[in-house]
């Protein structure tokens, strides 16, 4: 049963996300989303999913918060209960499908891997993990420099 | 109740407002509903059939879509102090007429 509110909320959030004229709210319906994502993960077993999903979570919510603050318009409707409820109740009949409807998974394949030893053996990651990181500095780096070349 | 349908579900709302929303700031949100859709597949599909090389290749999915958001907000930000608006219909028309003067001047 909690499972089934949980995927209620999530889908509830994503459109009110999407579908809400004010940028701050849309933000807020967002932070759900990624609460909920990240309580789904910890009841299912994923503990280190959820933790990463929360952090990750919270510092794209501060970013948008932010940049929604400097960069967002004001709506040209004004908040509308009426419209709120719509869309939340269109949240609700979007998730209906993920409630009743089931697709056939593939079973389990041996004794599978525990997460330390997956961790181990994909050790190589961290290594692509900071090549990443470099190239997105590089990429942040040649965004400012050629603003500032333009100014 | 399953996941994947869920996942799928959430993936479509995503693309329906990456079509049809013009802030770019909603643009953005649907591309993070996107990369959580895939995520959520990815973790509970692991996490069902027991593999805890799903939950170690998600810090690779979540780094590289922190990186993503990061170069798309700054790319935003750019863009919408360029043309004084989010706004993504007012952007293209005033890049038309940008161009459009260009071409006169030639």
């Amino acid at each position: 049963m909690i499972f089934e509110i949980l995927a209620i909320g999530l889908i509830v959030s994503a459109v009110l996300a999407l579908f809400l004229d004010e940028i701050v709210y849309s933000v807020a319906a967002l932070s759900g989303v990624f609460v909920f994502t990240a309580i789904i993960y910890l009841l299912n077993g994923a503990i280190f999913a959820a933790i990463f999903q929360f952090v990750v979570g919270i510092g794209t919510l501060a970013v948008l918060f932010l940049s929604g603050e400097m960069l967002g318009e004001k709506p040209s409707r004004k908040f509308s209960p009426l419209r709120t409820a719509g869309l939340i109740g269109a949240g609700f009949l979007l998730s209906l499908p993920a409630i009743f409807l089931s697709v056939s998974t593939p079973s389990p394949v041996g004794s599978g891997v525990a997460l330390s030893d997956a961790l181990w053996n994909l050790r190589g990651v961290d290594v692509l993990l900071q090549g990443l990181l470099i190239l997105t500095i590089a990429l942040g780096i040649i965004i400012v420099l050629y603003e500032r070349r333009k100014k | 109740m399953d996941f994947v349908i869920l996942s799928l579900v959430m993936l479509a709302i995503g693309i329906y407002g990456l079509l049809t929303n013009r802030q770019l700031l909603k643009v953005f949100i649907s591309l993070e509903l996107i990369a959580t859709a895939a995520t959520i597949d990815f973790v509970m599909l692991a996490s069902t059939m027991g593999l805890g090389m799903g939950e170690a290749l998600l810090i690779l999915a979540f780094s590289v879509d922190t990186a993503i958001s990061a170069v798309i907000l700054a790319l935003l930000v750019i863009v919408s102090k360029r043309y004084g608006t989010s706004d993504l219909s007012k952007i293209i028309e005033q890049m038309r007429q940008k161009e459009e003067t260009e071409v006169d001047e030639q």
